[in-house]
């Protein structure tokens, strides 16, 4: 299993998709902000819309935790979409896999995505993970963005308790504790997110059985509109810290949710680059097509626990 | 020639019941209609009718009986290894029956034997080919004992159905280890969770697997199940062959891929065609080729082999009992349309639609593309493994792709994220529709190739017959 690497990167974007810059010069600029040429006149006007097109920016540097062993449900998706969408705006990205046994300095990374797996894969990144535990809490008391789902979720919290007791331990950067459920959650999901007071629905699809509970350290990542959150029964949806924003969502998640996938590309891209910056909007018919029927599907099954019936076969055989 | 089947010991044939009888009538009818009605053949409405009058006339007219059945179950490769086994036995001299239509869950099961059975229940002797599905495996195989069960692989496929992939193999543990004795339990030693199903069993077992000395693939994001089996820790591979599965061993604990009793050693794919191979199993060396392209074809046919070898029957005939199996419906198979040619390739996990595009990428397919996904109970509800394709390396090639299905949102979503142009696409969600803009604008002589999951496919296929293409699904 390897991480998408050249081939993927020069994927022609869509021509119809917001105007790119001139060819992507390599921009040997140092890292961050300070040293960047003052901006034209028109961005001192309307400093929240400089036009991507008259500006390089430096790879956004993205960890992508696991890749091997979280490999399940499609979360590589979430790589793609921020991929894609920073690429179309002229913005390159540099992906590492962080792959088990590797110590990263998190530090040196903008965005930090840790995805979902299954239990058994889950058990062993939780071994090696524990280690990682102070750099990446020195990388998001600063800002470093994270986005995290499902089993990264869970182990980005203080603790996993599985219905047999066994405490698997988590690194304790949000201030929530998961048992195991006694049953799986398996639908269509929804909730409402607001980021920088704007709120928006955000869609995915659940399958977890553990029980999620938040700490006063971190708020909610959303409200559930559809689908049973973080523990069925006090309707929060994921949780959120500083820049770290952990969902139970799968789906993939960020594709369907452009949304989503721009302000998170933002938030990194300010804290590179020193000041707020904002994304030139794309032409996104077809994600916006794929978040309605998401949506759709996801308020029709309100109230029920899986989308199928089918899933009853295995129920009660999974151990947490 | 004729083979001897042994008949499992089993009590004297208890006489029929009248509901038995009531319940036979019932499916058979159902089944008629059904046919007539040009409705998918009854191959699961004769099952649900039959199971509603007699919840029991499976176990009655198969286990209490005896009759010998050969399971078939796993993610990939159910219904080609089931059509080469039965066309195996069948040269051979025995006598088969087999649900062909890939209807593999416990109604489609009961349908094959409805169907297969006279009204007293009596069923026409011989052995009874059951593709299982994984999820139903549980259920069915009490009622059927077989005398063989064939575990193909097991691959991340609809975890939205089973959980997950952990659960599958639990489920599967379960039934093979509790398989009598004398039956056979026949394994995919490549494949590193199935290789290690009931260890602890005593009985008939027999591994198959690839002994080549070269790898056909490399691991890819779709790689399902890469942790040893035993210990947990990540396993290496002498060869890749064909995802996850290859000649493995853990360098932790020492645990390794078991000794094969049927080996593929020798493998050449020619196009979307053919594929030729010889297999070494312990009564001599078959050199075989059969009408069908890929490395699974040669999995499925060792698969066959060693269920032939698990039965105790001879393979005299085998080469040649192979060289005309064409593919199963959907399974790359070739339909003239006029003066075109539609080209069906079935794909529902990663894996299997990653090796259905790494064969077309041989002629340099898919140009003209019609492609669909649909959420049913059998497609399953979370399409999220579509991001798991590897749908970067077809975009460049496509010329043209009309996007149907009822979640062709997630997968037109997913091709322009893979890099195919927005403007190369065009979503029509109904099928009969999506199959006229697809053929609209394809040139006399070109190639339009159809990639879907299961029920779309199935409705494709269904618009073709009803243009006079081809025959009905479960005919092929």
């Amino acid at each position: 299993m390897t991480e998408p690497k050249a081939p993927r990167r020069k994927t022609a974007a869509p021509k119809r998709a917001a105007p790119k810059p001139a060819p992507a010069k390599p921009a040997p600029k140092p890292a961050v902000a300070p040293a960047k040429s003052p901006p034209p006149a028109a961005a001192r006007v309307a400093p929240r819309r400089r036009r991507p097109e008259t500006h390089d920016h430096r790879p956004l540097r993205i960890a992508h935790l696991y890749p091997s062993l979280l490999n399940v449900a499609g979360d590589g998706g979430n790589l793609i979409a921020v991929s894609r969408r920073a690429e179309w705006r002229g913005i390159p990205v540099e992906v590492t896999a962080v792959e088990k046994g590797e110590t990263p300095d998190y530090g040196r990374f903008d965005i930090v995505l840790f995805h979902g797996g299954q239990d058994v894969e889950m058990e062993v990144v939780a071994a090696d993970f524990i280690r990682h535990g102070p750099s990446l809490r020195r990388a998001a008391e600063d800002g470093v963005l994270v986005f995290a789902v499902c089993a990264g979720l869970q182990l980005l919290g203080r603790r996993y308790v599985s219905n047999a007791g066994e405490v698997m331990e988590g690194i304790g950067i949000l201030d929530l504790e998961t048992r195991g459920g006694p049953q799986r959650f398996m639908q269509h999901a929804a909730c409402e997110v607001t980021i920088d007071g704007v709120a928006e629905t955000v869609v995915g699809f659940e399958n977890h059985s553990g029980l999620t509970e938040l700490g006063p350290g971190c708020e909610p990542f959303g409200r559930v509109l559809a689908g049973a959150g973080n523990n069925g029964r006090d309707g929060t949806e994921g949780a959120r810290w500083q820049n770290v924003f952990a969902t139970y969502l799968h789906g993939p998640c960020l594709p369907k949710n452009p949304w989503l996938t721009d302000r998170l590309i933002e938030i990194a891209v300010s804290r590179v680059e020193g000041e707020p910056f904002t994304l030139a909007p794309l032409d996104d018919e077809m994600e916006d097509r794929a978040h309605s029927v998401a949506l759709a599907k996801a308020m029709a099954n309100k109230g029920r626990r899986t989308a199928l019936e089918a899933a009853h076969l295995v129920r009660g055989r999974k151990k947490s | 020639m004729s083979s001897q089947i042994r008949r499992r010991p089993s009590g004297a044939a208890k006489p029929l019941t009248f509901r038995t009888f009531l319940a036979l009538s019932a499916g058979k009818a159902v089944a008629r209609v059904a046919r007539l009605a040009g409705r998918g053949g009854g191959t699961s409405i004769t099952g649900m009718v039959a199971r509603k009058v007699d919840p029991h006339i499976l176990r009655k007219i198969v286990l209490d009986r005896g009759e010998p059945v050969v399971a078939i179950t796993g993610s990939n490769g159910k219904t080609t290894t089931a059509r080469f086994t039965a066309a195996l036995l069948r040269g051979e001299g025995v006598t088969v029956s087999h649900n062909s239509a890939g209807a593999n869950l416990v109604q489609g099961v009961t349908s094959l034997a409805v169907r297969s059975a006279d009204l007293r229940g009596r069923l026409p002797g011989g052995v009874l080919v059951a593709e299982i599905d994984e999820g139903a495996l549980p259920k069915v195989v009490p009622e059927l004992s077989p005398m063989a069960l064939l575990v193909t692989d097991l691959f991340r496929d609809q975890l939205d159905r089973f959980g997950e992939i952990y659960a599958v193999a639990d489920a599967i543990e379960s039934v093979a280890a509790g398989l009598p004795a004398e039956s056979a339990l026949i394994v995919n030693a490549d494949d590193p969770m199935v290789a290690t199903l009931a260890a602890k069993r005593e009985g008939r077992r027999l591994n198959f697997g690839l002994a080549l000395d070269h790898s056909t693939d490399r691991i890819t994001r779709a790689a399902d199940t890469i942790r040893c089996p035993r210990c947990r820790a990540d396993l290496a591979y002498e060869q890749i062959y064909l995802s996850h599965m290859g000649d493995w061993h853990c360098p932790a604990c020492k645990l390794r891929r078991p000794k094969l009793d049927v080996a593929v050693t020798s493998l050449e794919v020619m196009g979307l065609d053919r594929t030729r191979f010889t297999v070494k199993t312990p009564s001599g060396k078959l050199t075989i080729e059969i009408p069908q392209s890929g490395t699974h074809i040669a999995y499925n046919a060792a698969a066959a082999v060693a269920i032939v070898l698990g039965l105790g029957l001879p393979l005299e005939h085998a080469a040649a009992s192979l060289k005309s199996v064409g593919p199963a419906f959907g399974r790359l198979e070739k339909i003239e349309a006029d003066d075109r040619t539609i080209i069906l390739a079935f794909a529902k996990n990663p894996t299997s639609y990653n090796t259905t595009l790494r064969a077309l990428a041989t002629e340099d397919e898919p140009r003209q593309l019609l492609i669909a996904a649909s959420n049913t109970l059998i497609d399953g509800e979370d399409f999220g493994w579509l991001w798991d394709v590897d749908f970067e390396s077809m975009a460049p090639r496509v010329e043209r792709a009309i996007v149907s299905g009822t979640r062709a949102d997630e997968l037109a979503n997913r091709l322009k994220y893979a890099g195919l142009s927005p403007r190369k696409m065009v979503v029509v969600e109904d099928r009969g529709p999506a199959l006229n803009a697809a053929l609209h604008g394809l040139p006399v002589g070109g190639r339009l190739v159809v990639l879907s999951s299961y029920t779309p496919m199935l409705e494709v296929r269904d618009e073709m017959r009803k243009r006079g293409w081809t025959g009905r699904f479960w005919d092929a």
